[in-house]
């Protein structure tokens, strides 16, 4: 209590009529501040909103087994595969079709046949890179039923980025 | 005592601070709360998401080279198919079963049944009017006007007509004789009114027309007679006031082989209860192409388009659905074409509102007048139409009467709603001082709602920049639809959002994104290229609303950051 009594009686000490009436008193100048800055942050015009720019879109782009190759995912490389002359970016599927992963024999290649037989060994990639494409002639409905089934995921989950053709029907377009 | 010497500091610094309280610090305070009061009071919500404007149209992720990704609608994105007619369902069907696509009988019968849809506006039919001057309003029946559609398109197929060109300003006959065309199984060719002698005679030898309805006083009948023979029949549209005098007199020695009717005539004479059912939908045939002409530029001939029924159908229905279903035309709106009908653009916003139950109103003036007040003498619209000129002119005339500071500094504020809020400017007593300046649209103002300008590709229409659009907003109080539409394409290839009030610094808007009918994309040419930092080239559409599906555009446009087309 003895504070409260310090403090009234030192207000009370103070010479009556001592107020200001000028505009400019350190308050009014605080509190007009505070309205200037309230009514810039309230009227600032500000531009619509934008969102960030989307990526640019992947060109399409006619492949031969060698320059499809390169796209094994390997060095952080996009990872793409071919289905029946269709080029898939599956790079989203990385674990799988990328390096290490338990279809990475397809990555960069024609994986028609593996698909269509189950079996993701060496032996059902075209060998001859410049020879003409795997025409798939010998397999059986089942096979080819696996294989559209494969295609619609595919079709359902990733880009198709390109095509592939032969070398030698490469520069016929 | 650290702590206790801070205290009392700041005891005696607060106390000594407002021991300057005077009259002043009054007015400031009463002056900061007056202005929060106001902003909030006023806060407006916006209309739409404004991250729903940021990106507008969807884009294909693979691209082929030499042009830039497909836009499409985020109403139909890829691997959907573009909206390809109405919808049109059996009465009774399922409300989720797939309907036809429809032609345009069916937007007839649509706006004769009324709404079908449950709901407070079931059974609910639109009205149509024909405006011939401010005192003079004249209401058409639906009935009767199914009456002239059976009665025209019977009499102009017992005559051996095939090829209908229809030369006629905007008018109830203009709309009743496409009906009767699509109902009768003859082929519509919409003739651009007003046109010199010459320019009438080209049109009808390239559509090969063998059968005109038209005016009298506008069409050049003798010299039509004259020099193309391949003239069958003509049909007079005569007006109340001629109707006694003998139209179907032909002057002697010429025009021997046409035959000459009018439209009072043929329906007149007709028994009462003729014609008053549509043909039956069972059996009916497929509906024929409907020919129109695109004026572009003054001295270029026209572009002859061939549209099927299904483009037409296709237009409306992306029309329909690219209003959002709150703001969507309905029975009690009032539609008013302000441009002429000979401009699919408008011909199909016609038939939407009359697929929608809408009412309609026709004035013959409308297409060349210049002026919107004189476009809507009469009539109080809720929805027009009209062309960039028109509300160019509404638009520099308005802005010359804002010239006193506080009209300046009112329309300010009401842009700033637009823009800043997202919102269209709320009426207050602020506002009110501005009404007066308002340009004179209707007998009612305040009703007009919606607004839809259309710029035409290569055309030489006045473009319009979005600061423009968006004083036309404030000075109408309505919405504004600018849509970018072409001589290959039905309705419009795509156009703005209904929430979209952006400005930018353009001479042209943007005009949004595709409709829900086209898809556009940009090839590259010369100078104009597709690259990884923007879309830019020819604009070419495609779609089932596309005479032949797909148009170069010729015309050159990018695709800004926000997915909407613009001219470069």
């Amino acid at each position: 209590m003895d504070y409260v009594e310090q403090r009234v009686a030192q207000e009370a000490a103070k010479p009556a009529g001592t107020t200001d009436t000028t505009l400019f008193t350190p308050l009014n100048i605080l509190l007009l501040g505070a309205l200037l800055y309230t009514a810039y942050v309230l009227l600032r015009p500000s531009p619509p909103p934008a969102l960030p720019k989307e990526e640019p879109a992947v060109v399409f782009k006619t492949f031969t087994p060698h320059t499809l190759l390169p796209f094994n995912g390997e060095d952080g490389a996009p990872v793409y595969l071919a289905v029946r002359g269709r080029v898939f970016d599956v790079t989203k599927g990385r674990n799988f079709y990328g390096p290490g992963g338990p279809y990475a024999n397809f990555a960069g290649r024609d994986a028609s046949r593996g698909l269509a037989k189950g079996s993701f060994d060496e032996e059902m990639l075209t060998k001859d890179l410049d020879g003409p494409l795997d025409k798939l002639g010998d397999l059986g409905p089942d096979e080819l039923e696996a294989l559209q089934g494969w295609e619609d995921r595919f079709l359902e989950k990733y880009l198709v980025v390109g095509k592939l053709v032969a070398v030698v029907d490469a520069g016929k377009e | 005592m650290g702590f206790d010497n801070a205290m009392l500091w700041l005891d005696e610094s607060v106390t000594g601070l407002f021991s300057q309280w005077n009259a002043y610090t009054s007015i400031i305070v009463t002056l900061f709360l007056g202005f929060l009061t106001y902003q909030m009071v006023t806060r407006q919500d916006p209309d739409t998401h404004p991250m729903l404007l940021a990106r507008q149209a969807d884009a294909s992720r693979v691209r082929e080279e030499g042009q830039s990704s497909v836009y499409r609608s985020q109403g139909a994105p890829h691997g959907m198919p573009l909206n390809s007619g109405l919808n049109v369902k059996a009465p009774g069907a399922s409300r989720w079963s797939r309907g036809r696509d429809g032609d345009l009988r069916d937007v007839w019968r649509q706006a004769v049944t009324g709404v079908q849809d449950d709901g407070p506006t079931k059974g609910a039919k639109g009205r149509i009017f024909t405006v011939l001057g401010s005192e003079n309003v004249t209401e058409h029946s639906l009935d009767d006007i199914t009456r002239q559609i059976n009665l025209i398109g019977q009499h102009i197929e017992d005559q051996g007509g095939h090829r209908v060109a229809i030369y006629l300003p905007n008018s109830v006959e203009l709309i009743a004789t496409l009906f009767a065309c699509s109902f009768y199984n003859l082929t519509a060719i919409i003739l651009p009114f007003d046109q010199s002698e010459d320019a009438v005679l080209s049109m009808l030898r390239r559509s090969a027309a063998d059968t005109v309805v038209t005016v009298p006083g506008a069409f050049p009948f003798d010299s039509v007679v004259k020099s193309y023979p391949a003239l069958r029949q003509l049909v007079w549209v005569v007006d109340e006031g001629s109707k006694h005098m003998d139209w179907n007199e032909v002057p002697k020695g010429m025009g021997g082989s046409v035959n000459v009717s009018t439209w009072q005539e043929i329906v007149h004479e007709q028994p009462q209860d003729a014609g008053k059912e549509l043909p039956p939908l069972e059996g009916q045939k497929e509906p024929r192409d409907i020919t129109v002409f695109w004026e572009s530029k003054p001295g270029v001939m026209e572009e002859m388009v061939r549209f099927t029924a299904a483009n037409l159908v296709s237009a409306i229905a992306a029309q329909l659905f690219a209003v959002p279903t709150a703001q969507r035309m309905n029975p009690s709106d009032l539609f008013l074409p302000a441009d002429s009908l000979a401009n699919t653009h408008t011909l199909v916003l016609t038939l939407a509102a009359l697929y929608s139950n809408a009412s309609v109103a026709f004035n013959s003036v409308a297409g060349k007048a210049a002026d919107l007040g004189v476009a809507t003498r009469g009539v109080a619209p809720t929805i027009i139409a009209a062309a960039p000129a028109t509300l160019l002119k509404t638009h520099s005339e308005t802005s010359q009467s804002l010239s006193s500071v506080i009209s300046r500094n009112i329309h300010k504020i009401q842009t700033s709603s637009l823009t800043q809020s997202g919102a269209m400017p709320a009426a207050s007593f602020l506002t009110k001082l501005n009404d007066h300046l308002k340009p004179a649209i209707g007998t009612k103002p305040g009703k007009l709602r919606l607004l839809y300008i259309a710029e035409r590709a290569g055309a030489g229409t006045p473009p319009l920049s979005s600061a423009v659009l968006s004083d036309l907003r404030v000075f109408t109080g309505a919405r504004i639809i600018y849509a970018l539409t072409a001589a290959k394409v039905a309705g419009a290839v795509a156009q703005t959002q209904l929430y979209d009030y952006r400005v930018f610094d353009d001479q042209c808007s943007h005009f949004g994104p595709p409709l829900t009918s086209t898809e556009v994309y940009l090839r590259d040419t010369d100078v104009h290229r597709t690259t990884d930092a923007e879309s830019r080239g020819e604009i070419i559409v495609k779609g089932p609303c596309v005479a032949g599906n797909e148009a170069a555009l010729g015309v050159i446009g990018v695709v800004r950051d926000d997915h909407t087309l613009a001219y470069a």
